[in-house]
């Protein structure tokens, strides 16, 4: 009996646009595969332990929000935060979330404020939001020849650029992406994925889900042989009925 | 020569508005932006044109706009009081100066003297200033529709602003949320505020999902004596020391508490009345007590309260009855994940066999971002699924409504998607007994589409009527 552990930073604070829905479809799509699943929120004043977990997630809030959390995820969970990536934990983190993992943000008045620097990414605010349907092509979600893009919505100030060592998570093919110059949306490093895509991301992009399950069952359990597969016909008719919407 | 010029502009305005007016309807059209988009265009200014001719209630906030609106509008019929108010959602500045210029007459002069505004957050900063209400509502902020106005403080913000341009107003603000509240704090504005009294409500109610769990002024963690729902409740930051303010009118006790509707006690400063509100949810008893902050100020009697209290029915879209080949039509609108659980749990106290459809639009009025759908607790629909015989799914959204109910553990072959409203009825006609209930809960849109569809089908009134 296979089993993960599922870490939500700071879930009442960074909950934004339906970033609970990821933890949610990571949970179903395990139990359906009778793969035990535990979830546990972590927030403010709770220690962070990522040797704990297989998967950790960590979504978008509101600026308000996100600067009541700022003392304690800079003096509190960064290191931890740090190493899981480096260790090459299964990260997903989202929008604001997406943000914080990066260098720094900086301001329009040009106040650059530390980020964590788990991944060499930064953001710059910029003049307008970022706002609506985004579609992008994610090369490694590719099987039997066929492109796989990933539908979701995005609303963005921040534009956020990456640097060595990180790659982007896909080629935008409708909508802003990371910074609506380069065409690249999201990022990847190790086993940590960024992205400004939620709405909710994972239930309808039900082939990322499963990446990322299993990509962490590989990390526990090295003789893992593949996830079973289940019947998506609901997901994939919400994913396919958007993609053809947006980009036709 | 100005003052001439000017005075042509506002009077080409009212006529051009009440022109557009007319051939709209005259084309079967419920024209409620155009007109005012013209005026507007016509004379700018005519917000601060019209303001001394009424005597203006300006209602907003995220939730309850319309049913607080329809209260109030009893209490005004009920101190005899003429009033013009816009309908069918039509609350943004081209929608108000519709309203307001058809009440007038073709010289000016209006027609009725007091003007109710239901008035969209956003669009209130900037209105508020130049209508300078005599008395603002602010009935919760709860986040809603965030594509459209960014974050959840920028709508409080932009509320702020409107009230900081309007220091004559008087403010009548919902004393359990600890944003709405906050805008009664550092200001010269006369305030009335509304809530439940303490630990009131029937129910435990575990803080979940709060949209503002963090005082507004130190971001202290607040701690409550007791909740009612969402954020709202009796808070009270350990740090600052900002709490939920004494509320002048408060429900002091809730005596009955059904699917259809709750009795309740709610003390005013100068006596108490216990009333039974026809309107279920515990959100409605919000409603009611905003609407009697009014009353209030109007001066009515006890027993007038509770005779508009009492007599007051769900209106247009938020829960509307109707009877469709033997079966009761539930239309309930939803809007945002607050008041969508509010609905849920209303369904829950439902006893017999029904079917339940779900019609999310992503269009402008709807929000394009459904991401909220995965902040409702449909899990909770787990508890009735014995009792639903089939759920739908349609709108433009259909697909993701379908997902998301199978993560919350509705079996994917009781879920059914119909993109066309005509085929969504009949489906539902079809899926269900004479004599049981269906429940169709549409989005904006999605609810002028269905109603369009009824409209047609059963002869229904004209909506904007
Ligand atoms: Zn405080």
């Amino acid at each position: 009996m296979y089993e993960l552990n599922i870490c939500h930073l700071y879930p009442d604070l960074l909950n934004l646009y339906g970033d609970r829905g990821n933890i949610i479809a990571l949970q179903r799509r395990c139990q359906w595969r009778d793969i035990e699943v535990n979830v546990e929120n972590i927030s403010i004043g709770d220690t962070f332990k990522y040797e704990d977990y297989d998967i950790i997630f960590i979504g978008g809030g509101q600026d308000y929000e996100q600067t009541i959390i700022q003392d304690d995820l800079m003096n509190g969970k960064r290191q931890a935060i740090v190493e899981a990536v480096e260790d090459g934990k299964v990260f997903l983190g989202i929008c604001g979330g997406f943000q914080l993992l990066g260098k720094y943000y900086k301001t329009n008045n040009g106040k650059e404020i530390e980020c964590l620097g788990a991944l060499n990414v930064w953001t710059h605010a910029g003049d307008t939001r970022l706002i609506g349907d985004i579609v992008f092509e994610v090369d490694f979600l590719k099987s039997h020849g066929k492109n796989y893009c990933i539908v979701g919505f995005e609303n963005h100030a921040g534009k956020t650029y990456l640097g060595e060592g990180v790659k982007p998570l896909g080629k935008v093919i409708k909508g802003f992406g990371n910074n609506g110059e380069d065409g690249f949306e999201g990022a990847v490093y190790k086993n940590t994925f960024c992205t400004y895509s939620h709405g909710s991301l994972l239930p309808k992009n039900p082939v990322l889900a499963d990446h990322l399950i299993m990509l962490a069952l590989l990390n526990k359990y090295p003789d893992f042989q593949g996830l079973t597969p289940l019947d998506d016909q609901l997901e994939n008719l919400a994913h396919e009925s958007l993609i053809k919407r947006f980009t036709e | 020569m100005k003052k001439l010029s000017e005075k042509f502009r506002l009077g080409l305005a009212i006529i051009m508005t009440k022109l557009t007016v007319f051939m709209l309807r005259l084309a079967g059209r419920g024209g409620t932006s155009l007109p005012g988009k013209i005026a507007l265009k016509i004379c700018p200014d005519i917000f601060n044109k019209l303001s001394d001719r009424f005597r203006i209630i300006m209602i907003t906030g995220t939730n309850g706009k319309t049913t607080t609106s329809r209260i109030v509008a009893g209490m005004l019929e009920k101190a005899g009081l003429q009033y013009v108010s816009n309908k069918s959602g039509a609350n943004l500045a081209s929608g108000i100066a519709t309203t307001l210029i058809s009440s007038l007459s073709l010289t000016g002069k209006p027609i009725a003297r007091t003007a109710l505004l239901e008035t969209d957050e956003a669009a209130f900063r900037t209105l508020a200033p130049k209508l300078k209400p005599e008395i603002i509502i602010v009935t919760n902020f709860f986040r809603d529709q965030l594509d459209r106005y960014g974050e959840l403080y920028t709508t409080l913000n932009s509320v702020r602003e409107g009230i900081q341009g309007s220091p004559e107003s008087r403010l009548i603000l919902n004393a359990d949320d600890s944003l709405c509240a906050s805008l009664g704090q550092n200001t010269s504005n006369p305030v009335i505020y509304f809530g439940l009294g303490d630990k009131v409500y029937p129910e435990d109610y575990l803080i979940a999902n709060a949209d503002a769990a963090f005082c507004i002024n130190c971001k202290s963690r607040y701690e409550y004596l007791s909740s009612s729902f969402g954020h709202l409740g009796h808070f009270k930051c350990p740090n600052c020391g900002y709490e939920r303010p004494a509320a002048q009118i408060e429900c002091t006790q809730v005596l009955e508490y059904d699917n259809l509707s709750s009795t309740i006690e709610i003390q005013i400063p100068d006596g108490k009345i216990a009333v039974k509100l026809a309107l279920p949810g515990l959100y409605n008893i919000y409603n009611a007590l905003a609407g009697t902050a009014v009353g209030h100020i109007l001066e009515l009697k006890e027993d007038d309260l509770t005779y508009v209290l009492e007599g007051f029915e769900c209106g247009f879209g938020r829960m509307e009855t109707l009877l469709v080949s033997g079966r009761e039509l539930k239309m309930i609108l939803v809007k945002n994940p607050t008041g969508f659980n509010q609905v849920l749990k209303y369904l829950l106290t439902q006893n017999d066999k029904c079917v339940l459809a779900f019609s999310i639009n992503d269009k402008l009025a709807d929000g394009t971002d459904i991401s909220w759908l995965w902040d409702v607790d449909f899990e909770i629909l787990s508890f009735m699924q014995n009792k639903v015989r089939r759920f739908f799914v349609s709108g433009t959204r259909a697909e993701d409504m379908a997902v998301r109910l199978k993560y919350a553990g509705i079996p994917s072959d009781s879920i059914f998607i119909k993109h066309d409203d005509t085929e969504l009825l009949d489906s539902m006609i079809e899926a269900s007994n004479e004599g049981e209930t269906i429940y169709l809960l549409p989005t904006y849109t999605a609810m002028l589409e269905i109603r369009k569809n009824l409209k047609k089908r059963y002869n229904l009134k004209e909506f904007w009527e």
